[in-house]
């Protein structure tokens, strides 16, 4: 109370002597370089006294003392002080600052600024990512970060998408980074029924978000230890701004197709290739395809084919258009005190593939208070529901890209045109799927973050956060009387997953500058995270009417289970950063992990990270240098780790079954106490720079991550009764070099044009595999060479006298080299490594220009040297071996001596090159319009007239143009039942392509 | 001096969390029991037992992928491959690959039920019953044999009677696997050794067994297993008495037609052992998904696996029973399968009879009954006219007619010298290969001929 009345006694000197001296008004223009600049802010430095710059860049503040000192200061530009003395007229013009630098970053437990941050790091703003209309976030990021590949991996709306952060760190155990939103991390389990997986943040809504920023080397990942391996991608939703209260409405709404279709026989071609296989085969004699009666006659179904009067094009019954709608509605604002910032968001997406759609419906709450100069709170909540109408896995007849495989004699429907014709085709018609079934998902997700902030001294406070996922998911299935399930009246089946976590964390942060040129901060503290998940399914056949499609009809409940698990994470955490004048900078910090996950004697790794920085720029003779603007040098090394295994891998289990209807227990793992966390080390070293007065900036980054103790599946002989076991062995490096460019190619006051290049490049190779190879279909992990490299006989093509396909044999002769004679004999050929399904140079260009209210923005990417196996490619392209329908390429048949082609004799039910070969591997280079989007702004001083600040129209496309070689569906299509697998990459089976995607939209700012 | 306070509150506070904390990070599965758990208990042992059967049932192996391998890879005609999986269609094309799956999961199923029969023979002693133990030690060898007798037909260049057949079999493994340093990496054992296993566990478990044992394998279902190697391996004198036995001591007796010994949910009384299918083990029976009509659980080939007409003609009387167990779906299908729920006979009576009349007539004597009223029990039973006299070609028709669709075809080809096709009884192409997985796994095995 003394104190406070001493203070006011003080100010009220102050003040009085102020006006003592003089004062007077003084007035002025502010303006940047490219003219006046409405919105500045000019406060009397030492007081709250301030003024803003009206639409002509003008200001006038009034009773200002004679000696005062004004600052001037804009978003984004350099601030600027000016010592009043006397003038009444102050004119300024503000400088650009290095955007680029003068950034905050978010990091682990904490917030940086990026220009002394001494990691490596990729940052996407809300921006990028809400102009491309795509249902999952991490399809906003395509493109946008070196060294970051994001595959979705097929055209399925909820399919399961694949993030990898500087390559691939493991074999067995998981390979996708660790995602955290606002501080707490997300629950990332694949919850499908199914192999296809289901990508669980399909739940969230990108529009929430205001910034992502990818932790890549290992001096960022390292504080979240034991998951950093794969990297970290932090996600910081949105948040209001203190003032005007804001209300914004982003609509849009638009149409897709499948970026690419194959071309396949028709009916007439269909009949000429196939009379000509079975001519091969039996001779010409037997018309058993032809004759009345024949083959071909029951495909028709009773159709005149013989006169064209059926030619299905079963393609285009199974992509069709798709369409897409998203409209986020938000409110947010704030005073000084409260922020907040609340949103409605609703997409509709209709897939390109039949019957796969959804419906997305999301809220957020997110809410930050100030109760006093010391202590503030938050709280950020979001709930959404998601609704999706699944089909099946791309190895299944009811999936709608199999239809592709019937033949185009066969009508797709019965005579009336409406019950699918399942009587006379090749295969079940997956149309009797749609017509008589149903298959939905419900995906229930609720996020909960708060926490509590203390400033227990100026320098020093503490943070609580508390952090809740619910991920809540049931799936429904229903088969009806004509399906596949006929013999049984119908079958239902409905899952449901509840998965649940919680997080704390406990952390100081010590902030204190010394001396002025001695920046310290130490973060340190505690986390405890649980995780839950539980299980109920149930499965019944026998339904009275295909209109009761619930398990509750059934007459006969087949199959149930429940189940429960758990995992737990506890870990110590601390990070020290410090710099010296603003050119030195060091920065280490320390984890220590412990998890359920692993045996009781390896339960706690701990994982080291240091990094150092030197901003070269700041030194005396780069200072005032005219070119370099700045120069920052940096390096790191860390340890992380990866400990995406099951949640009890190193004990031996029995679990139960049953036979007969008795029960029983059957061994379900072998023990393996010696389990322990997969480690990695990461060696970074760097540059960022700018030249030219900031207009060409940039990152150079050089890698190198090696993981030791590889937690590896290891194949087990079957002879010892099991089949793999989860083992510490081997070690596999990854290497690379990442290039960003940004630069401001033209800069006028109607026109600017910005570009973004990022460029990276991939090593990866297994170093280490004591086991020996390991070979899954036709992927191989091999000492010495890239993971899941092809594994396959060379296909050596046709021999011209007498149409039979033939292989190199690629056995080892004794001078070491390989017999490049062939065969006709497959099983004589012995396999060999043919390329790798990741690509070795990616890259991503995004170009931004306006001109005057138009706004142009689109992202090139692409992706070279991966190659994709077309697993379909025995039924799809086997020189009619099967019955299955062929693409249009195997007319190219071999048919009478001396021809030279490279699809073999066609021989009905005679194989003749279809057996797994480099036939069906094919290079998958592309480039892609990934992105592209063309905005007008209409001019404020219209639509300050209806009281709207901004009002934008837009397009936008996605993967509008692809230029590749491929001839499959598409380069990035891979096949759903492999989604999960880590070593079975780069195989396409009947995999759908992407959506190339047009919408038209509208923002609103009020 | 205040705010000290406050630190040191909360670092008291923060210390406190953290050692509550590290209790949490035992967690216990709770689908699951340790390995420690499980083999200290005698009821455990037998649920592994009873976990073994099951897993022979499972629809790789006895649950219609092994018969499935016999009668495709034997198909000389009579059937016709009309599904659309690739592997069963390299079986009917005499050109396995292997890295075909069905082949694999033969050879990884026997092996799991391999384990399994060693972990109970290796943990008998928990097992304080004495009849109980020995039950089990039976049980167990009878799955073993059964197992090791089915991988020697279908892996190693055919048995030649009376000749030493040290060609290479499979890999015999007797030890138990729960723990990984158990792991070996064995070479393949000859056929003579292999057999010499077979006989000794059957045997064993002969002896063990009781006479009833519920659902589960007994005296004369070993007995019954016997007599099918004996004759295998053309002993036909031990084949005869085994057959013999069965016929006289099991109580086992003939449906009264020939329908009634199939598409049983409950055993018939001429099943000697039958692996049991419920309604829990929709598609999990490869008889039917692969034999039967789509509108009885079958496949979209409807049915994937169709009776030819040339089969039509090893009946001999319009009258038989078994000349007319057909019903046409989109093709022909055997009603042997229909039943989706129905048990698989496994062992059935009738095989017994025709062992018996085979082994007499080929040792010229007439054990129980002579080879003539053997085949004419089963011809009557079917409504065939019985025949006057039997050679051994009639006596091999008519185990065809009894017999068909049940798995038979190629280990019979085998046993008696039938070629398939252009295929000789020995050819490389009707002998699996050792599977793709396998060889890449254990660097010590060595790969069939033509492969």
């Amino acid at each position: 109370m003394k104190n406070s009345l001493l203070k006011g006694f003080m100010v009220f000197l102050t003040m009085l002597c102020t006006s003592l001296t003089y004062s007077q008004d003084v007035s002025g223009k502010v303006s940047d370089s490219s003219g006046p600049l409405p919105g500045a802010s000019v406060l009397i430095k030492g007081t709250t006294k301030a003024a803003q710059t009206d639409m002509d860049g003008k200001f006038t503040i009034e009773n200002v003392g004679s000696n005062a000192v004004l600052l001037f200061s804009y978003l984004g530009l350099k601030s600027q002080e000016i010592n009043v003395a006397g003038k009444t007229t102050i004119n300024v013009t503000l400088k650009e600052d290095s955007a680029e630098l003068k950034e905050v970053v978010v990091i682990g437990f904490g917030k940086q600024s990026k220009r002394k941050v001494t990691d490596n790091m990729a940052t996407i703003s809300a921006d990028q990512i809400n102009q491309i209309p795509v249902a999952n976030l991490q399809g906003a990021l395509t493109g946008k970060a070196a060294g970051v590949q994001i595959t979705q991996i097929n055209g399925k709306v909820e399919g399961g998408v694949k993030m990898r952060i500087r390559g691939i760190s493991s074999i067995s155990s998981s390979q996708e980074p660790l995602y955290v939103i606002d501080g707490m991390p997300l629950i990332n389990d694949d919850e499908s029924t199914t192999s296809a997986p289901i990508n669980p943040l399909i739940s969230l809504n990108p529009n929430d978000i205001e910034s992502i920023q990818i932790l890549k080397d290992a001096s960022s990942a390292a504080i979240y230890g034991a998951r950093g391996t794969n990297g970290v991608v932090l996600i910081t939703t949105k948040q209001g701004k203190s003032g005007k209260t804001k209300i914004s409405l982003n609509t849009s709404g638009g149409w897709s197709q499948a970026t690419h279709k194959l071309k396949w026989l028709n009916a007439a071609q269909y009949v000429e290739l196939f009379t000509e296989a079975s001519a091969n085969t039996w001779g010409a004699d037997d018309l058993w395809l032809t004759e009345p009666g024949g083959f071909f006659d029951g495909l028709a179904n009773g159709k005149d084919w013989r006169n064209g009067a059926v030619d299905t094009d079963w393609q285009d019954l199974a992509l069709v258009k798709g369409s897409v709608q998203d409209h986020t509605f938000s409110v947010s604002g704030g005073d000084e005190k409260t922020l907040f910032f609340v949103s409605g968001g609703y997409n509709n997406t209709q897939g390109i593939v039949r019957g796969n759609n959804m419906d997305r419906y999301s809220y957020r709450g997110n809410l930050d208070h100030k109760v006093s100069d010391r202590f503030r709170v938050g709280l950020n909540t979001s709930l959404s529901k998601t609704q999706v109408s699944r089909i099946g896995t791309d190895n299944s007849f009811a999936t709608p890209l199999q239809a592709v495989a019937q033949s185009p004699l066969t009508p797709a429907y019965l005579d009336d045109g409406i019950i699918p014709n399942n009587d006379t085709t090749l295969y079940y018609n997956f149309l009797t799927q749609e017509y008589n079934g149903s298959w939905n998902v419900n995906i229930f997700r609720t996020l909960m973050n708060s926490y509590l902030e203390y400033k227990i001294l100026p320098e020093l406070s503490f943070k609580t956060e508390l952090g809740y996922d619910n991920n809540n998911q049931t799936e429904e299935y229903f088969a009806g009387s004509l399906t596949e399930s006929a013999s049984t009246n119908g079958y239902a089946d409905a899952n449901a997953i509840q998965s649940d976590k919680y997080s704390i964390s406990n952390y100081f942060t010590y902030n204190k500058t010394f001396n002025e040129a001695y920046d310290l901060e130490f973060v340190g503290g505690m986390n405890f995270e649980e995780s839950a998940r539980k299980r109920q399914y149930v499965a019944g056949t026998g339904f009275p009417s295909d209109d009761l499609q619930t398990v509750e009809s059934a007459s006969e409940i087949t199959a149930g289970s429940s189940s429960r698990t758990k995992y737990n994470f506890l870990s110590y955490f601390g990070r020290t950063t410090f710099s010296i004048k603003d050119k030195y900078l060091l920065k280490a910090s320390l984890r220590y992990d412990g998890s359920s996950r692993f045996g009781a004697s390896k339960r706690y790794g701990l994982f080291p990270a240091a990094s150092v920085g030197w901003i070269v720029s700041e030194e005396d003779f780069l200072k005032d240098n005219e070119i370099i603007n700045v120069l920052k040098l940096r390096g790191s090394f860390g340890v992380t780790g990866n400990a995406g295994i099951g949640n009890f891998a190193s004990l031996g289990l029995f679990s139960g079954s049953s036979y007969n209807k008795n029960s029983a227990i059957t061994p379900l793992q072998l023990a393996n106490q010696d389990l322990k966390w997969e480690k990695t080390n990461q060696t970074d070293v760097g540059l960022d720079f700018a030249l030219f007065n900031n207009r060409i900036s940039g990152e150079v980054d050089y890698y190198v991550k090696k993981t030791n103790d590889l937690l590896l599946n290891e194949p087990l002989p079957g002879t010892s009764g099991w089949s793999s076991l989860t083992r510490n062995v081997g070690s596999m490096t990854n290497k690379g070099f990442e290039f960003v460019l940004n630069s401001t190619n033209i800069k006028t006051d109607d026109f600017s044009w910005k570009s973004t290049l990022n460029l990276s490049t991939l090593d990866n190779k297994v170093v280490n595999l004591p086991g020996g190879d390991i070979v899954e279909g036709r992927n191989i992990v091999r000492e010495g060479e890239t993971i899941s490299s092809f594994y396959l006989v060379e296909y050596a093509g046709v021999n011209p006298d007498n149409g039979d396909a033939l292989f190199y044999l690629n056995t080892t002769k004794s001078d070491g080299t390989l017999d490049k004679t062939t065969t006709k004999n497959y099983s004589e050929a012995q396999r060999v490594i043919t390329g790798s399904p990741y690509p070795t140079l990616m890259a991503g260009l995004t170009n931004t220009i306006t001109y005057k209210e138009f706004d142009l923005s689109f992202t090139f990417q692409g992706e070279w040297g991966a190659s994709m196996y077309n697993e379909g490619g025995k039924f799809q392209s086997g020189n009619a071996r099967y019955e299955d329908n062929q693409t249009i390429d195997q007319l190219d048949r071999w048919q009478k001596p001396g021809d030279i082609t490279m699809v073999p004799q066609a021989r009905m039910y005679r194989t003749n090159g279809q057996q797994a070969s480099t036939r069906y591997l094919e290079s998958s280079d592309f480039v892609r319009l990934r992105n592209l989007s063309l905005g007008y702004t209409f001019s404020k001083k219209l639509t300050q007239k209806i009281s709207v600040d901004i009002l934008r129209l837009y397009l936008t496309g996605v993967n509008l143009l692809t230029f590749t070689n491929y001839s499959g569906y598409d380069p990035e299509s891979s096949y759903d039942n492999n989604g999960n697998s880590n070593i079975q990459k780069g195989i396409s089976f009947y995999s759908a392509p992407p959506a190339k995607t047009f919408t038209i939209g509208l923002n609103i700012d009020l | 001096m205040k705010n000290y306070n406050y630190i040191l509150f909360l670092i008291s506070l923060l210390t406190f969390s953290f050692v509550s904390c590290d209790d949490n990070l035992d967690i216990i599965p709770e689908q699951a029991l340790s390995t420690d758990i499980v083999i200290k208990d005698a009821a455990n042992i037998r649920k592994i037992l009873i976990n073994a059967y099951g897993d022979a049932r499972s629809s790789s192996s006895y649950g219609g992928g092994i018969a499935l391998a016999s009668e495709l890879i034997a198909n000389d005609g009579d059937l016709y491959w009309n599904g659309t999986f690739v592997q069963p269609a390299e079986y009917d094309e005499k050109a396995m690959l292997a890295d075909n799956s069905f082949v694999r999961d033969i050879w990884m199923n026997a092996y799991n039920i391999n384990n399994q029969a060693n972990i109970v023979l290796e943990n008998l002693n928990v097992i304080t019953d004495a009849d109980q133990k020995t039950i089990a030690e039976g049980e167990a060898k009878f799955l073993r044999g059964l197992v090791y007798f089915d991988l020697a037909r279908l892996f190693a260049k055919p048995y030649i009677s009376g000749s030493a057949n040290s060609q290479l079999a499979v890999p015999i493994v007797l030890e138990a696997v729960l723990d990984a340093n158990k792991i070996t990496y064995p070479t393949r054992n000859t056929l003579d050794e292999v057999y010499a296993l077979v006989i000794s566990d059957l045997t064993d478990a002969y002896t063990m067994l009781p006479e009833s044992n519920d659902i589960y394998a007994t005296k004369y279902a070993a007995a019954a297993l016997l007599a099918r190697v004996y004759l295998q391996k053309g002993d036909y004198v031990k084949a005869r008495d085994m057959a013999n036995e069965v016929i006289n001591s099991s109580g086992a007796t003939l449906t009264a037609t020939f329908a009634e010994a199939f598409n049983n949910e409950e055993n018939s009384t001429e099943d000697l052992f039958a692996w049991q299918v419920t309604s829990q083990d929709v598609s999990a029976n490869y008889f039917n998904v692969f034999w039967a009509g789509s509108d009885f659980g079958g496949r979209s080939g409807n049915p994937d696996v169709d009776v030819e007409t040339q089969h039509w003609d090893i009946y001999d009387d319009a009258d038989d029973e078994r000349a007319h167990f057909f019903y046409e779906a989109d093709y022909w299908c055997t009603t042997k399968w229909q039943n989706q729920f129905g048990n698989i006979p496994f062992l059935r009576l009738a095989e017994m009879y025709l062992i018996r009349a085979e082994s007499n007539y080929r040792s010229e004597t007439a054990v129980g009954n002579s080879p003539l009223s053997d085949i004419n029990v089963l011809r009557s039973r079917s409504g065939a006219i019985s025949l006057e006299s039997v050679n051994l070609a009639t006596i091999l028709m008519e185990r065809k007619r009894e017999l068909s669709f049940e798995g038979f075809a190629l280990f019979d080809a085998k046993r008696l010298g039938n070629s398939v096709g252009d295929n000789a009884f020995d050819a490389n192409s009707l002998i699996m290969p050792i599977p793709l997985r396998e060889m890449d796994a254990n660097p010590n095995l060595v790969q069939n001929d033509g492969y």
